[in-house]
């Protein structure tokens, strides 16, 4: 198949791809609204731009206008959502094909296109330096927000080189070290007296919560996720599993950290309290085993480790470092809300070099997030991995393509068991993997309930809460669909579908 | 998944605590205990294998087109909320062209249609064999199995049924799914009525009560004087529901054996003294005269005779009151009736629905407009009367329940008659406009939509344009 071909149509976004850019539900509702030809005039699209007057309330009509390469937005109105339903209504216009083919941009619309691309040369230019906060109204596919955006968004922020900078970074490893030590006697603790004892939400808030004091905000947010692990009748094995993790990580810091003595900077009343329970030593070597790949255990696995406990990492670092070229295929993505914050999870992976990646944003419930990736859609860019031992969240560093993100069909898969040890690799790497994107080739729902996928070589079964996936169902009608999923150690969250006419399914 | 048995163990320690069950030979037994955990949580998710797991049966391959992109599109977006009420709109017209649903759609469609029953009827035509596929897997779905397939199912040459004949009837009256098996009859029905009834007589006993309420439903299409004997014996069916239906065809016969024993009844009960009707209400409720439709126990609040008295004017055959009463209708509706006014009025519109009496609709509409009586009337008139009222009657619940009445598509007359209704309130009370304009976008002929674009730049009105676009357009896709 000439997939060069298949790029240089301008293919339209079906109007799922277009729904899911939409910041919340009520955008949607809100955009389907505006999305008839009555209220459009003067609409046009281009092979990358897509623009048109919108009717509103007022006297003057809203312009709204879409750079479909990347896509970003621009509308006069004085909405705050991101992107506004005008520009979503304009794209469903657009995507049910009432908008007319046109040379030339309308003028305004031009206008702003040009402004955009001139500073993303100029951004471009600038290489590796920091991306402009500036232009992240724009929707630029940099986005902000860290791991700990949540409770610890103001340590999060890259801090330059200087004398208090330094020292403020000092005390952050001292409290986190302690932090991490106070966890290991907890985690003791519950396994002296039983795990039984364990079935309380409360516990584990208290305990989130002094971690966050400790300015380790990623594992107190494992730890305050971990009431969703007593919803099933296996939680002991559940919990068990999530506190040897937990475990696993506050030794691993432990271990790895250079200067971290945990004598000299753990709160000395509370190891005396403790008594027996002596955190330094202890036979920790074989539970750090399965990462132990090669001699003196690498400074990849610290960042990993590191990550995971809730150290920022600067973007510009991210950027820094060696870019990733490829044809990504965006495969889905999902959004879950936390204290107020919605993260939103987009997959990718890529054709050539088969990697796969993450792209986190987050922002406040009810606020735009981050829509410039859209599902089904592969873009030529350049990716930026966060450093670590077994790197997967990443950062669109630069898009090399100017034609609207193209739907070049179903992305390559992989076998059942090409995925498994795909997740064997990743867990090999880092044991805290606990989401990792794939792509089947040719499966079918299976199993009692239809709650399993199958291909020739076995099944997967899919994650309790995703019920019984009719959509994906009628969509395979028994025939071998390629899928995207989410591997979690709960079982596959699916993500999208390619049906037998290349259709994009979001699920 | 199998647990190794070592990880079991560990388990059940942690689960009571090393305090009481001591991990053997260690200083730390916890954090031993958390350690090994670790190992075989990563080892347990890294060495997960492949399942075994059935494939689930392929569906049968599809023998309709399905919709064009566009299309299946639109009803994605009016499945996900936009312009929710187009929804049975666009299934009849798919439905008309045979034409199916792609399969993703499915799932929704069929979830709405298990909450919605008005929209299942199509259902069986545009969810091809995937859909009964799916219905076969959810028995949340399973009403679709009796939901007809064919969109004009075809009635085989010579099909035949000769009454008495010994001819086979076709397969799919035999053997079919009780959808099917309805719109073979109905398609019978309206090419050879006689042949549908001595069918369905055939087998009368032997078919379940849904089924047989279903089939007397049909026959209401070409109902004729011929059919009354069947419908007679049908009055001393178990299903009550049968006996309502059998009573209520009848009552459509003037010269059946039902209205007969109706107008006895009735003759005895009104009189006219002094220019006006004096009426008599019946004090009881026999066997014979619930044996023709009338039900003996009245509703809460409703009192007896007043309950029997409005249930046997409206099963009473309208020619028989020019005949007792020695008026026109037009009259009759204008008359003052003694005391019993409110029950005998309405037991007329009932009838004047129930038997589709144009004449009586009529009057009684100019008396009291309700939306069921303009439904009586023929098409023409109906929008000429209606455009009337609308344009004498000022924007209020009536006025919208009336042109609930009027079914689609209207025409000019009708849809100028409510474009200028909005205009004229648009300055006045916009906020009163939502019920009407929406009502004027799915019901004026959606081929009117530019007119109404030209008409005016108020908001409503072009609000009335934008829905009228949106169904020429799904309308274009579809076809």
């Amino acid at each position: 198949m000439g997939l060069a071909s298949v790029r240089d149509v301008t293919e339209r976004w079906n109007r799922d791809q277009v729904l899911a850019l939409a910041p919340d539900a009520s955008s949607q509702k809100a955009a389907q609204g505006v999305s008839s030809p009555g209220k459009w005039s003067g609409a046009g699209v281009t092979a990358d731009a897509l623009w048109g007057e919108c009717r509103g309330s007022g006297s003057k009509p809203y312009l709204a206008c879409v750079d479909l390469s990347e896509p970003a937005y621009r509308c006069s109105c004085p909405s705050r959502k991101f992107p506004c339903k005008h520009a979503l209504g304009l794209l469903l216009l657009w995507s049910a094909g009432g908008v007319p083919d046109a040379a030339e941009p309308a003028d305004w619309a031009a206008e702003w296109l040009d402004r955009r691309r001139d500073r993303a040369a100029r951004t471009a230019v600038r290489a590796s330096a920091p991306a402009g906060g500036d232009d992240a109204g724009d929707g630029e596919a940099v986005t902000g927000g860290e791991a700990g955006a949540g409770r610890a968004g103001g340590a999060a922020v890259a801090a330059g080189p200087g004398p208090a900078d330094a020292r403020r970074a000092a005390q952050r490893e001292r409290r986190v070290a302690a932090g991490l030590a106070e966890l290991e006697r907890w985690l003791a603790d519950r396994v002296r007296q039983g795990l039984a004892t364990s079935r309380r939400h409360d516990q584990w808030d208290d305990l989130a919560k002094r971690l966050v004091d400790a300015q380790a905000p990623a594992v107190a947010g494992a730890v305050s996720r971990l009431g969703a692990v007593l919803t099933g009748d296996d939680w002991p094995a559940r919990l068990l599993g999530e506190y040897a993790l937990l475990h696993l990580l506050a030794v691993a810091h432990r271990r790895l950290t250079p200067a971290a003595d945990p004598a000299g900077t753990a709160v000395g009343p509370a190891d005396a309290t403790v008594g027996s329970v002596d955190p330094s030593v202890g036979p920790a070597g074989t539970a750090v085993g399965p990462a132990d790949a090669g001699g003196g255990l690498d400074a990849a696995l610290l960042r990993t480790v590191r990550e995971r406990v809730g150290f920022p990492v600067a973007k510009e670092e991210v950027l820094a470092g060696e870019p990733v070229r490829d044809r990504w295929d965006v495969l889905g993505r999902r959004d879950t809300e936390h204290d107020r914050i919605t993260a939103r999870r987009v997959w990718l992976r890529g054709r050539s070099t088969g990697r796969a990646a993450l792209v986190l944003s987050f922002a406040p419930v009810g606020q735009a997030l981050d829509a410039s990736l859209v599902t089904g859609t592969t873009l030529d860019a350049d990716l930026a991995f966060y450093p670590g031992s077994c790197p997967l969240r990443a950062l669109v560093a630069a898009r090399h393509d100017h034609a609207p993100g193209v739907s070049a069909g179903p992305p390559p898969g992989s076998t059942v068991d090409g995925a498994l040890d795909e997740v064997a690799r990743a867990l090999a790497a880092d044991p805290w993997t606990d989401s990792w994107p794939v792509v089947l080739d040719a499966v079918v729902p299976a199993g009692s309930g239809l709650r399993a996928l199958t291909g020739p070589d076995g099944a997967l079964a899919l994650h309790p809460a995703c019920g019984t996936p009719w959509r994906l169902i009628a969509a395979s009608g028994g025939h071998p669909l390629t899928v995207a999923a989410e591997w979690t150690p709960e079982g596959l969250r699916p993500l999208t579908a390619w049906d037998e006419e290349g259709r994009v399914i979001v699920l | 998944m199998n647990a190794p048995p070592e990880w079991e163990e560990l388990v059940s320690t942690a689960l009571v605590g090393t305090d009481r069950r001591p991990l053997a030979g260690t200083a730390a037994p916890e954090a031993e205990l958390l350690e090994r955990a670790a190992v075989q949580t990563v080892r347990m998710r890294a060495g997960r294998r492949p399942l075994a797991a059935e494939p689930v049966a392929a569906a049968p391959p599809e023998d309709r087109p399905v919709v064009s992109r566009p299309a299946a599109d639109r009803l994605a977006r009016i499945l996900g909320g936009e312009q929710p009420r187009l929804l049975p709109e666009w299934l009849r017209v798919a439905a008309g062209h045979g034409r199916r649903v792609p399969p993703h759609l499915l799932p929704e469609l069929l979830d709405q249609a298990a909450r919605d029953r008005s929209i299942r009827p199509h259902l069986g035509v545009l969810a091809g064999n995937r859909g009964r596929w799916l219905a076969g897997l959810n028995p949340a779905w399973g009403f679709l199995l009796n939901e007809p397939t064919a969109p004009v199912p075809t009635v085989p040459a010579g099909a035949g049924v000769v009454p008495g004949g010994s001819g086979g009837a076709p397969d799919v009256w035999e053997l079919g799914a009780p959808g099917d098996r309805r719109a073979f009859l109905a398609a019978l029905r309206a090419a050879d009525p006689a042949a549908a009834r001595s069918l369905l007589a055939r087998g009368w006993a032997k078919e379940t009560p849904d089924d047989r309420a279903a089939f007397l439903e049909i026959l209401a299409d070409r109902l004729s004087p011929d059919d009354e004997p069947f419908l007679e014996a049908a009055l001393d069916d178990r299903r009550r529901e049968v006996r309502q239906l059998a009573a209520d065809l009848l009552t459509r016969l003037p010269g059946s054996r039902l209205a007969a024993r109706m107008a006895e009844r009735v003759t005895g009960w009104f009189a006219v003294e002094d220019g006006r009707i004096r009426v008599t209400p019946p004090t009881a409720c026999d066997a014979a005269t619930e044996r023709d439709g009338i039900r003996a126990r009245p509703p809460h609040g409703t009192g007896e005779r007043s309950w029997w008295l409005q249930q046997a004017v409206a099963r009473t055959p309208l020619g028989v009151w020019p005949r007792l009463l020695g008026r026109p209708p037009g009259e009759l509706v204008r008359m003052r009736i003694t005391d019993w006014g409110r029950e005998v009025m309405a037991g007329w519109v009932r009838a004047a629905v129930l038997q589709g009496d144009p004449e009586w609709a009529r009057e009684l509409f100019a008396h009291d407009p309700l939306a069921d009586l303009l439904a009586v009337l023929p098409a023409a008139e109906r929008e000429r009367v209606a455009a009337g009222f609308v344009r004498r009657h000022g924007l209020d619940g009536q006025l919208i329940m009336v042109l609930g009445g009027a079914a689609a598509p209207w025409g000019p007359e009708l849809a100028s008659a409510v474009l200028e209704k909005i205009i004229e309130v648009s300055g006045t009370q916009p906020w009163n406009l939502g019920e009407l304009t929406r009502l004027a976008g799915e019901r004026v002929d959606p081929a009117l939509y530019g007119e109404a674009e030209r008409l005016s730049p108020e908001p409503p009105v072009q609000e009335v344009a934008a829905l009228l676009r949106f169904r020429y357009d799904m309308v274009k896709e579809l076809s």
